[in-house]
């Protein structure tokens, strides 16, 4: 076995943020590597500020930014991106939403120009409106395609019980039915604005003309004067056990075991990034979930656990999933339960941190390749307020962490005896496998 | 036209075993991506050992004389970096990603298994459960049901009939020892090629090389079964029955393999099709007719003659028979070549765009370079676009395609003889086989 002690190779990244005089943030990091530039605008607002009723209101809208604005139809907002070759693509998520357009750097003012008219002028025609909900209904259906998507879907029903995460993103067929130009034009009006919204722009560029660039776009933007965002209740862990028997007809059974989870600004976040190295995340079949249940009892080609990758704002989840032949679905159930138990009451050698964090602190540098994921990067440093020096901090918190740690804070997020099972697959409502048409 | 960024730096030498050794110097990112390609995939495979290539890579993790079973992993988390593997139709790739300070871990890893891999019976066995539970994963998605049967009844003799996860039977039937046999035929320095690109030096990186493969014999002169599918003589049908609550389409039209002279116009007839929103796909299916959740057309390059094909996702409501047809006159615009200038320039203006776009790692550049040494090497390829070549005159042929070329290639393969369509539809009700429309 051998591994380098030298210092681990870091990222070094170039960032200058600006504020706008209208509230609007800007974060910018130039490298010339390749001739490309992304640029990645989210407004802070999703699926987390929707009712039940309005179930799929915030994906709606991220659909419809490029359906046409007050100077350009969607077939125009398309040509003079995909003219230049550049791919656009707009969204709304549980948390934010906006438009990530990606480009040669030389066209890096037509993908700021568009990307300011779709966050300013989305003009909602009535046809695209339609045209938009009628297809996501079908998109809806086409979720039950997916066994793991059904069996995700089930599994946060339950555990994000009372928080808006309990519903998927795109919302239910019979919600997105009942949307309105209305419902889109009015949550457009009020969370789409300047001091709600953040631009970073990563890649081949130079910072000062971008920054005259963004100033010539989304300088023209006024502040809403009243601007304010809802309390978001979060989902209580549960406290019995929870089991949910899906039957579908698939090959194979697809089993999501876990409960809440913790958010991204939890102080304990680092230490679980640790404890999810160790239990089931990181590449390989280094950790124990992946290395026991596929590669020595062979129960599975995909299988893994993690609790930090769905922190957000808001509590995400901690999960352990499986995919496996029907026969083998009480051996990964108790396979699951049994490392979640094991890591709980036993917790981690010496040997296994020191490999995880060695694992994380070297690996860090790939969150940085690409232009888009850098522009990832300063966005989420400026909505957890990581700061800019997080690419040298991460190191020393990641080292700092004792076994003791990891044992303390796998006890107190995670309980091995209130977890709910979700299977999906060739299974009756009691969990026994039948033979389905 | 100037070489592409891609190709910029690149060296490639042969060592006297026959291994092609690429490196591509860049020093903007501290990383350094290490692959090897091997000439084989299911492409080399015969009836009945179908799966081979995909289960040996699974195999090729599992320790070597040198390395104890699960030791590569190890490695490769304790420095921080990552590694996986791939296999298509044509071949078998392996790579890993470190830090550029303790990357060489990942040379004498490959250099070891080449040769050295072992076969522990028991541990061939549960390894070919996670294979079966693989094949599994892919039997309960959306499309690939459909894509098997379209493949299988679209090739009738070329080895491109089956999936390169193999079929189930086949792979139940396997033995540790056809395996160890398969290795021994195709794992070779003459049938790979080792890609290096990132930040290091090429002097040292080549002399490391030269150390650890230089010494691994030649290997045996080996070529896949030199199997031609003949012409297709008819449209051919089939519908395939799912358990499923959105119906699927699927047009496979025969297609020339890669450095055809009238591949870079299907390329570009790709794009006009199916790149973007603007894209005629999306106009006229999503947009117009809204008849669909999504179609796409997909034109890949092979080492062999493989399918062009048209995909689509249907809304309730919708009849499959009308969206082929309206498929196909979207394919029938492009047979009169009503196409205008601003279209192509803009199909051409997105294909070189999404070269650099999808290049901004060195593992893609890597990927890149490897592929076409792997797969654009034959004698029909020409001289000055054979092996990693391909990518400097990529865009220069794509830049030269005319509308007629355009016109004169849609007019060639997509006819009705040349198409196999397949219908998936939900199993649970007796479904209307409909005939679309006419070519």
């Amino acid at each position: 076995m051998q591994h380098s002690q030298k210092r681990t190779a870091r990222p070094k990244l170039d960032v200058e943020r600006v504020e706008l005089p209208n509230g609007l943030v800007l974060l910018l990091s130039e490298n010339h590597s390749i001739p490309s530039v992304s640029i990645n605008a989210i407004v802070r607002a999703g699926s987390r500020f929707e009712t039940d009723e309005k179930a799929g209101l915030a994906s709606l809208i991220g659909a419809l930014l490029d359906a046409g604005t007050t100077s350009r139809t969607s077939q125009q907002i398309a040509e003079t991106i995909e003219a230049v070759g550049g791919q656009l693509g707009t969204f709304g998520d549980y948390q934010s939403s906006g438009a990530v357009v990606r480009l040669l750097s030389k066209d890096a003012f037509i993908g700021l120009d568009v990307t300011a008219d779709l966050l300013m002028n989305s003009t909602f025609p009535d046809d695209k409106v339609h045209q938009e909900i009628d297809r996501r209904v079908a998109q809806i259906k086409a979720r039950l395609d997916v066994p793991r998507t059904q069996a995700s879907d089930v599994f946060n029903e339950i555990v994000f019980k009372g928080s808006p995460r309990h519903r998927p993103p795109i919302g239910y067929a019979e919600t997105v039915k009942t949307l309105t130009r209305a419902d889109v034009e009015g949550f457009y009006r009020r969370y789409y604005v300047p001091q709600n919204t953040m631009l970073a722009i990563a890649g081949d560029i130079d910072k000062n003309e971008v920054k005259g660039m963004v100033e010539a776009t989304f300088g023209k933007w006024l502040c809403a004067a009243e601007f304010g965002t809802p309390e978001v209740p979060w989902a209580h862990r549960q406290n019995v056990p929870l089991e949910r028997f899906v039957t579908a007809s698939k090959e194979q059974v697809n089993v999501i075991i876990g409960h809440v989870g913790i958010e991204r600004n939890n102080p304990d976040y680092y230490v679980l990034l640790v404890m999810d190295t160790i239990l089931g995340s990181s590449p390989g079949f280094t950790s124990r979930i992946p290395r026991i249940l596929r590669d020595e009892q062979g129960l599975a080609y995909s299988t893994f656990s993690n609790i930090t990758s769905s922190a957000g704002q808001d509590p995400g989840r901690f999960v352990a999933y499986i995919g496996t032949a029907p026969e083998n679905l009480d051996r990964a159930i108790s396979g699951l339960r049994g490392e979640i138990m094991r890591i709980v009451e036993g917790g981690v050698t010496a040997e296994e941190l020191e490999a995880a964090k060695l694992y994380l602190t070297g690996s860090f540098v790939f969150h940085f390749q690409r232009n888009s994921q850098i522009a990832e990067f300063l966005l989420e440093a400026e909505v957890y307020g990581l700061g800019f020096d997080y690419l040298e901090k991460y190191h020393e918190l990641i080292r700092a962490i004792s076994v003791e740690d990891v044992t303390r804070v796998t006890r107190k997020y995670i309980d091995p005896h209130n977890l709910t099972t979700v299977v999906v697959g060739p299974v009756d409502e009691h969990g026994k496998v039948i033979k389905v048409a | 036209m100037t070489k592409s960024f891609i190709t910029r730096n690149v060296q490639k030498s042969i060592l006297p075993n026959g291994l092609t050794v690429v490196t591509k110097e860049m020093h903007d990112k501290p990383v350094v991506a290490t692959m090897i390609w091997y000439r084989v995939g299911s492409r080399n495979e015969e009836l009945g050992q179908t799966g081979k290539s995909h289960f040996l890579e699974h195999m090729l993790f599992k320790g070597t004389d040198r390395y104890k079973k699960g030791e590569i992993d190890m490695i490769t988390h304790l420095n921080g970096g990552a590694n996986n593997a791939f296999t298509w139709l044509d071949f078998t790739a392996y790579y890993f990603t470190f830090a550029s300070d303790r990357w060489e871990a990942a040379l004498e890893i490959e250099a070891s298994r080449m040769r050295n891999t072992m076969f522990a019976e028991d541990e061939f066995a549960s390894e070919k459960q996670v294979v079966e539970e693989e094949l599994r994963i892919g039997l309960d998605g959306p499309w690939e049901a459909l894509e098997n049967e379209v493949w299988a009844t679209a090739f009738r003799q070329h080895p491109y009939h089956w999936p390169t996860v193999g079929w189930l039977e086949d792979l139940e039937a396997a033995s540790g020892a056809d395996m160890k046999a398969y290795y021994d035929k195709w794992y070779h320095p003459r049938q790979a090629t080792l890609v290096v690109a990132g930040d290091f030096d090429s002097v040292e990186v080549v002399q490391k090389i030269e150390e650890l493969f230089g010494r691994i014999p030649p290997g045996p002169l080996a070529s896949p079964p030199n199997i031609v599918e003949p012409s297709q003589r008819g449209e051919k049908r089939l519908v395939v029955r799912k358990q499923t609550p959105v119906e699927r389409l699927l047009i496979g039209y025969h297609a020339p393999e890669v450095g055809h002279p009238d591949s870079y116009a299907l390329k570009v007839a790709e794009a006009v099709l199916s790149t973007g929103k603007s894209s005629r796909l999306y106009q006229r299916l999503v947009e117009r007719d809204q008849s669909v959740t999504k179609a796409d057309a997909t034109y890949h390059d092979h080492i062999d003659p493989s399918l062009f094909y048209f995909q689509a996702e249907l809304k309730p409501g919708f009849k499959l028979a009308d969206v082929e047809h309206a498929i196909c006159e979207e394919i029938d615009r492009l047979k009169r070549g009503d196409i205008p200038a601003a279209e192509t320039d803009k199909a051409k203006r997105q294909i070189e765009a999404s070269l650099v776009l999808s290049s901004e790692e060195p593992l893609q550049q890597a990927t890149l370079l490897g592929q076409y040494e792997t797969i654009a090497f034959d004698e029909h390829v020409p001289a000055d676009s054979r092996g990693y070549h391909y990518l400097d005159t990529l865009l220069e042929r794509v830049a030269g395609v005319t509308v007629e070329e355009i016109a004169m290639a849609a007019q060639k393969y997509f006819t009705e003889d040349n198409r196999t369509v397949g219908y998936l539809i939900d199993g649970r009700e007796p479904g209307e086989e409909e005939r679309g429309c006419a070519a």
